[in-house]
């Protein structure tokens, strides 16, 4: 759908890692499609200490949460060398109300937006946010037709950690024992699911189904 | 790789050609300037936000020394004013400062090694201070299979050093031998003898060292098979765990004190040779294994185990037995390799002190390795460790296809495999037992930086 819409598009980037996309605070004028790499948000509370929101694989869009106040409510940062399809907003919105498929499509970005935030909502064990994590991943990377089993995590261990809520060491020793027993191979950023049903199972309670 | 390899003089005759000693792939001489200080401070950030961050090695370089052996090829300086030691301590001091936040505090320092120049120019309290402060700094391994090491030079150490040593932690040891022969030694100007050496290497072992290496060299001046014989069964007597065997190489144009080496008393090729054949042989019959490259070690060493289970590796201090680390070079002229990175440091001590006087990372120069330099460091690695390149498990890391990347480098192994050197098949890449002692030249086959004909000219040593 978002690809028919080509008149409305404007390529952007590349942009390097660390570099940033968006500032919490700035006016929101575009939704963005992420192209290739990943994108990092996050806002900085009031004692400086950043909270990770999410992170964005290609095929994923950014800015959907800045509709309501027309500012970006967050930062958004390349984790590495990240390209994106802008889409203009009030282009978009116009257009939405003559195209009920785009309509459809928009809501549905905007439900899925919001369904990301409960990985985290609940009560749950370290290591079960951590399996959640690498099967949402997984499951997300072959949405976008690229492999579910082996993928790079461009994310730093502290982002991870950060949205997880977790300490550093604390994925680390994750990862570690995941590994140990044979559920995943960690190889640097390069990350295999070895037993996808065991690390679903672990998850269960956060993902459900 | 268990036993001894077999030796064919004919063969090694034809293969003594320049060649790198691959503890890096790329070389050193491909570093450059324009990786500094920042390239270092985002390399370690990144090496940090790995799912699991590899522990850490430091290398510790101390240049100076007291009297110049002629065969040096180190980066070194010769003095006898030890209070050089103590200014050279308080700059090290401030470069851990430095560069230790850099690296996040729950990556365990498994590896340590004083290297130099002499180590044991500094005295036990400086050595002491410099490991407290890496201590604070650092996060040390509690595990007894960590190897902390220091280079002794066993002329200028004494027992009671050696106590010292062992009390901050040290448990693994390191002396130049070269050779015993007094002709030798005058010619090296390097006077060292068996009873100092040997009364050592006891120091060590009564105070708990856990591994004891001596390094051998053939190829010096006035070096004759029957004394070199008379070494080999010394050492062999005193029964080190772990034994390198170099080949000297003579480059007088690249390395000053060799020009105080007379070309006319060095040994013919063939000579070499012989002095070469005449260690392996002993050696095997002591019950050495052949480790690779110029490595020897008792069965029961960590280096022969770890080697029957495919778990040795090569880095810049050599081969070890531990998973990947990160190491970090302090010190003039120390080498880092982080991530995917190599680094050095300024090689000369007046810049190496400018950097840190000024505040600054003393990075001279480095490299930020690409996918293509990744993948021949892995194939290299392996050759070097394991003598074999498994092509699925290649193909399968780098997602590449083995026979198209490397058809140069195929085309360049047909006359390695037709002399016996190496067997290439489908599913691997094997280097026979005659082969095992030219891995260098079957891994120059794989190196990209020598198939450039614009490549600076050989500065590498001979491969035997």
């Amino acid at each position: 759908m978002l690809r028919e819409l080509h008149c409305l598009v404007e390529h952007v980037g590349p942009y390097e890692a660390g570099q940033h996309i968006f500032r919490e605070g700035e006016a929101f004028t575009a939704i963005a499609a992420v192209r290739t790499g990943t994108v990092k948000t996050s806002v900085v509370d009031p004692a400086g200490r950043e909270q990770v929101l999410g992170f964005f694989l290609p095929g994923e869009v950014i800015g959907l949460n800045a509709i309501h106040q027309s500012r970006y409510p967050c930062n958004a940062v390349a984790l590495d060398r990240v390209t994106l399809c802008r889409f203009s907003f009030p282009m978009v919105a116009t257009l939405a109300q003559r195209l009920p498929d785009l309509q459809a499509q928009l809501f549905r970005l905007l439900s899925q937006d919001i369904g990301k935030a409960t990985l985290l909502a609940g009560d749950y064990t370290a290591e079960e946010r951590m399996a959640a994590f690498l099967i949402t991943l997984s499951r997300r990377f072959a949405a976008r037709g690229f492999s579910p089993r082996r993928f790079l995590l461009t994310m730093a261990r502290t982002d991870i950690a950060n949205y997880l809520r977790l300490a550093a060491e604390t994925v680390s020793r994750l990862f570690r024992r995941f590994q140990d027993e044979g559920l995943i191979r960690v190889d640097r950023r390069d990350l295999e699911i070895l037993d996808e049903a065991r690390l679903r199972a672990l998850a269960q309670p956060i993902l459900r189904n | 790789m268990d036993a001894v390899p077999p030796f064919d003089a004919l063969l090694l005759r034809r293969y003594d050609r320049p060649g790198p000693r691959y503890t890096s792939y790329p070389t050193a001489p491909q570093f450059k300037a324009d990786f500094g200080e920042a390239e270092f401070r985002a390399c370690a950030a990144r090496s940090n936000g790995d799912p699991i961050p590899r522990p850490l090695s430091l290398y510790l370089h101390v240049p100076f020394c007291v009297s110049p052996c002629f065969y040096c090829a180190c980066n070194r300086i010769v003095t006898r004013d030890l209070s050089r030691g103590a200014a050279y301590v308080l700059r090290l001091l401030r470069e851990i400062e430095y560069v230790a936040p850099l690296f996040a505090r729950d990556r365990d320092v498994i590896q340590l090694h004083l290297g130099g120049g002499t180590p044991n120019f500094l005295s036990p309290a400086q050595i002491g201070e410099l490991l407290q402060c890496l201590g604070r700094q650092f996060h040390f391994s509690s595990s007894p299979d960590r190897d902390f090491s220091i280079e002794l030079d066993p002329r200028t150490v004494s027992a009671a050093a050696i106590g010292e040593y062992a009390a901050l932690g040290l448990n693994r040891a390191s002396f130049g031998v070269q050779d015993f022969d007094p002709e030798v030694q005058q010619a090296v100007n390097r006077i060292q003898s068996v009873a100092e050496t040997l009364a050592v290497m006891e120091a060590c072992r009564a105070h708990g060292f856990r591994s004891i290496n001596i390094d051998l060299i053939y190829g010096l001046p006035k070096q004759t098979r029957a004394g070199f014989g008379r070494t080999l069964e010394a050492v062999i007597a005193a029964r080190p765990d772990r034994l390198a065997v170099y080949s000297y190489a003579h480059l007088p144009e690249l390395f000053k004190p060799q020009r105080q080496i007379e070309a006319s008393q060095l040994p013919t090729p063939e000579d070499k040779l012989g002095l070469l054949q005449l260690a392996i042989e002993r050696l095997s019959a002591a019950g050495y294994h052949y480790i690779g490259m110029d490595h020897f070690a008792l069965p029961g060493d960590d280096l022969a185990v770890a080697q029957g289970r495919g778990g040795l590796r090569r880095n810049f201090m050599g081969y070890t037995t531990h998973a990947q680390t990160d190491l970090i070079g302090l010190g003039a002229s120390s080498i880092s390799a982080i991530g995917d990175c190599f680094s050095q440091n300024y090689r000369d001590l007046p810049d190496w002190e400018a950097a840190l006087d000024a505040g600054r990372l003393p990075v001279w120069r480095g490299l930020q390795l690409s996918d293509d330099d990744l993948l021949r460091a892995d194939v290299i690695q392996r050759l070097m460790c394991q003598g074999r390149i498994d092509i699925a498990l290649l193909e399968d890391r780098h997602d590449i296809d083995f026979a198209d990347y490397f058809a140069d480098a195929l085309r360049q192994l047909g006359p390695l495999q037709a002399d016996g050197l190496v067997e290439v098949g489908a599913e691997a890449i094997v280097a026979t037992s005659r082969g095992r002692l030219l891995l260098r030249i079957i891994a120059m086959c794989f190196d990209r930086y020598l198939q450039r004909p614009q490549s600076q000219p050989a500065r590498f040593s001979k491969a035997i």
